[in-house]
């Protein structure tokens, strides 16, 4: 498991690079070098904290030194919006759990059963094809089909938040189906404490 | 459900410019929704006689000619009028090179009847800035002058002046109200987010409303024209917002977990319908806006969204999936009687009213693309209107003779509009501006 979150937390510095979510994330990003570091202390701390408890996994103190200076900013950016699970696909029109979609729930449910202390937001998206209002309720049935799946493994259902963003953020511009079911798909945005 | 403090908004005028604007804002406020600027009074009234029955199945279009009036900013006035009253349909703008008649020679139907106009407008302008323009119609083979009016405004806001004259004119010849001081609230993207946006009816003078938020979804003016609602995410919320004109400020008036998004005003403007997902399972809701009050509607497991209420009140059109994939459906105010109202194809949706209540607008999937259908209430008379590229989010004119939608036939999404009958379909916005979920304003 350690090396499992040390792997997470390595992927979510390596992606920091592409994450582009500039249109929601930039009023969340500050404006300042002073303030960056100012963001970045309590993480730190944060991270030190993690690494005397033993429930949570844990990265050491100096890998963890490692990558603050990669910039801990980033990598908690990536990790919110790139998310550390692989988004799951559901079919045209649809909010029912696809068989494809289950190991992946199986590995979300079973980390935050480890991971008490965690939130997890529920992102719903859909393709461009349906018409906006209607896109936006099938997003959000994507993001509830998911809650209800995953809290019925056992999780709490106040630690799973949805949204819908029906088919404003696509993963994937092209008009062509690969795309199309690249997009209808909910994401795992982990929240941070 | 929380109602935050008010915020004070600005509008900006959409040349490129993102400074919001004190002066367009107070223009705004004083001359494009209120028109406060025009006072005008009548010389000569003359009791309707219809000149082309436009409520007739066979309208012969009306030969008219329209003189460039004289002075400041006449060519402009004349052309605005002339460019309204073609639009219609119902007029036949005859070509100023054809005319006998100079502008300033006095009326004579012989020079008009040769060449076959059947009505003429004259006009003079004179002042600088605050213009007053002395406009005549004249039937040409009946009355002579049938029509004359005195019109004061600024030269700033020369367009809204030639649709209140185009308006007379159109009144006097159909007997019926006109469009042109009409306006279409939409939404657009700018730098990638989305915000709301106005602009006269014929897609003139664009104006971004500065609210926040990333996202906004279609707002739907109150029946009196002075408010919009609508649905914006803000901080990972879905919340409804309601814009007040005659005070230029937005108020939050429902936010919930989950996903919120407004449906159209009750008649008498106090209160909206809108479907919520609030208790994890979604709802048709009325909301009180004075009070907050929330009364439930309808409850399903599946997808329940987009409630339009009738012109008269009592019924109301909505989206949803109970039938296993997204269908119109029609129940009265209090969520009985509920009867499913399409049947062909797989994806019915974004219904609205005609303003009569005899027609329920909506988009329907044909071939893998969405075009725009009208419905009797009853069921009957299913009749597509558009046939390229996607058409989404259509609404009547106040006058129930023109549709506004969306579309991407030419590209990127942008406004069109066409007759009720579908003929006449044309961009309306500018190619630079994706453009979205327009609603036209009641008046």
């Amino acid at each position: 498991m350690k090396r499992f979150f040390v792997l997470i937390l390595a992927l979510g510095f390596i992606f920091a690079g592409c994450a582009q979510r500039a249109v929601t994330t930039q009023p969340e990003q500050p404006a300042s070098q002073e303030t960056a570091q100012k963001a970045a202390a309590p993480e730190t701390a944060k991270a030190e904290k993690k690494a005397e408890s033993k429930e949570t996994p844990t990265v050491t103190k100096a890998e963890s030194e490692k990558v603050a200076v990669v910039s801990v900013k980033e990598a908690i950016e990536a990790k919110r919006s790139i998310g550390v699970f692989e988004n799951i696909h559901f079919d045209f029109d649809k909010y029912y759990i696809r068989d494809d979609a289950k190991p992946t729930l199986t590995a979300v449910s079973a980390w935050l059963i480890k991971n008490k202390s965690s939130k997890m937001l529920l992102e719903g998206h859909c393709d461009e094809w349906g018409t906006n209002e209607y896109n936006l309720a099938l997003g959000e049935r994507r993001a509830k089909s998911t809650k209800d799946y995953i809290a019925a493994s056992g999780v709490e259902k106040d630690r799973l938040d949805m949204i819908s963003y029906g088919e404003e953020r696509p993963l994937c511009k092209e008009h062509d189906k690969e795309c199309w079911q690249k997009n209808r798909r909910v994401q795992f945005i982990l929240k941070t404490q | 459900m929380k109602t935050a403090a008010s915020c004070q908004l600005s509008v900006v005028s959409k040349k490129r410019t993102r400074i919001f604007c004190a002066s367009a804002l107070l223009r705004f406020c004083t001359s494009a929704l209120f028109f406060l600027f025009t006072f005008h009074f009548s010389l000569f009234t003359c009791e309707a006689k219809v000149y082309i029955d436009i409520t007739s199945p066979a309208i012969k279009k009306l030969p008219i000619a329209i003189q460039e009036f004289s002075g400041q900013e006449g060519k402009n006035i004349a052309d605005i009028i002339r460019d309204d009253l073609d639009f219609t349909g119902f007029f036949l703008c005859l070509d100023r090179a054809m005319y006998i008649e100079s502008p300033t020679q006095a009326f004579n139907p012989k020079n008009w009847s040769a060449i076959g106009a059947e009505a003429v407008i004259k006009g003079t302008v004179s002042g600088e800035q605050s213009l007053t323009v002395m406009i005549s119609l004249y039937d040409v083979i009946g009355d002579g002058e049938i029509f004359k009016k005195e019109y004061k405004g600024e030269r700033t806001s020369i367009r809204q002046l030639a649709h209140i004259i185009a308006n007379d004119i159109y009144k006097h010849i159909t007997g019926e109200n006109g469009i042109f001081k009409t306006k279409i609230a939409f939404v657009a993207e700018d730098e990638g987010r989305k915000g709301l946006y106005i602009m006269d009816w014929d897609g003139a003078a664009i104006k971004r409303l500065g609210i926040k938020g990333d996202f906004v979804l279609r707002p739907h003016w109150s029946r009196d024209g002075t408010k919009l609602v609508y649905s914006s995410e803000r901080g990972g919320q879905w919340g409804i917002y309601l814009l007040d004109f005659m005070k230029m400020t937005e108020k939050k008036i429902f936010t919930s977990r989950g996903l919120n998004m407004a449906g159209s005003f009750s008649p008498d403007g106090g209160g909206i319908m809108l479907s919520s997902s609030r208790d994890e399972t979604y709802g048709i809701y009325s909301l009180n806006i004075s009070d907050s009050t929330l009364t439930r509607i309808t409850s399903s497991r599946g997808i329940e969204v987009s409630p339009a209420i009738s012109p008269d009140g009592k019924l109301v059109v909505f989206v949803s999936d109970r039938g296993g994939n997204p269908q119109i459906y029609l129940m009265d105010r209090k969520g009985y009687d509920v009867r499913r109202l399409t049947f062909e194809g797989s994806y019915n949706t974004s219904p609205s009213w005609s303003p009569d209540g005899k027609k329920i607008i909506f988009v329907g999937r044909q071939s893998g693309k969405n075009q725009v259908f009208t419905i009797s209430p009853d069921g009957s008379e299913l009749t597509q209107l558009t046939d390229t590229g996607n058409n989404e989010d259509p609404s009547f004119s106040p006058d129930g003779r023109f549709i506004i939608f969306s579309s991407d036939r030419d590209g990127d999404n942008g406004i069109y509009i066409m007759r009720s009958d579908g003929e006449s379909q044309k961009r309306i916005t500018p190619t630079w501006l994706r453009a979205f979920g327009p609603e036209w304003s009641p008046n």
